[in-house]
């Protein structure tokens, strides 16, 4: 079920949300059975600084050996 | 070591096929389906929300999720630091408490120790 709602999402905008105090906003491209992702057009956002990191393109691959929530659709700490 | 009987005693769940290795949940969610529960993070996070489904793995699908983060001040004060709109995955992987919103209240802290000075 979750699995069916992750693959919902590709294609379109989604929010992680890392371990830590970190989140990271992208277009989902793919995952894996370790949902490993693969997205594209990212921006990544520091919680406690408050600050916008950087955005990087051309797609990225993140572990999911961090992942905490998936949120599809979502916008992340837009400040 | 040898340890008598395949557990515990009293208690319905018989183990008696070892070999198989079937992947049984300890914890049977269907019966939080739909239910307000809490969530508890690796790292610290909190989320409440509607289970609206989950898997062996324990990932969790909530709705209406609300997301507690601890800053240094908080200090399980649950401030409200809403992030979450309607629908999230909870990756299995990190969850460390699944309880129901209901179950639970804040009780006066019982391992308070008066450190004399």
């Amino acid at each position: 079920l979750s699995a069916e709602l992750v693959d919902k999402c590709i294609g379109s905008r989604i929010h992680i949300v890392m371990k830590s105090d970190k989140e990271i906003v992208g277009t989902l491209l793919g995952f894996d059975d370790f949902v490993n992702m693969v997205l594209e057009d990212v921006t990544e956002f520091e919680i406690t600084p408050e600050g916008r990191r950087i955005t990087k393109l051309d797609q990225i691959l993140l572990n999911g050996n961090n992942i905490t929530m998936l949120v599809p659709g979502g916008e992340g700490p837009e400040v | 070591m040898a340890s008598g009987g395949g557990g515990g005693s009293g208690g319905a769940g018989k183990m008696a096929d070892k070999e198989k290795k079937k992947k049984e949940s300890i914890l049977d969610l269907s019966k939080y389906i739909d239910k307000t529960i809490r969530v508890k993070f690796q790292g610290g996070r909190e989320a409440s929300g509607v289970l609206k489904g989950f898997d062996p793995l324990l990932n969790l699908v909530l709705d209406g999720t609300i997301e507690y983060m601890r800053d240094p001040d908080d200090q399980y004060k649950l401030t409200e630091d809403t992030r979450q709109l309607g629908l999230v995955v909870c990756r299995g992987t990190s969850v460390v408490l699944i309880c129901p919103q209901d179950g639970m209240e804040a009780i006066p802290n019982p391992f308070i120790q008066q450190q004399d000075g």
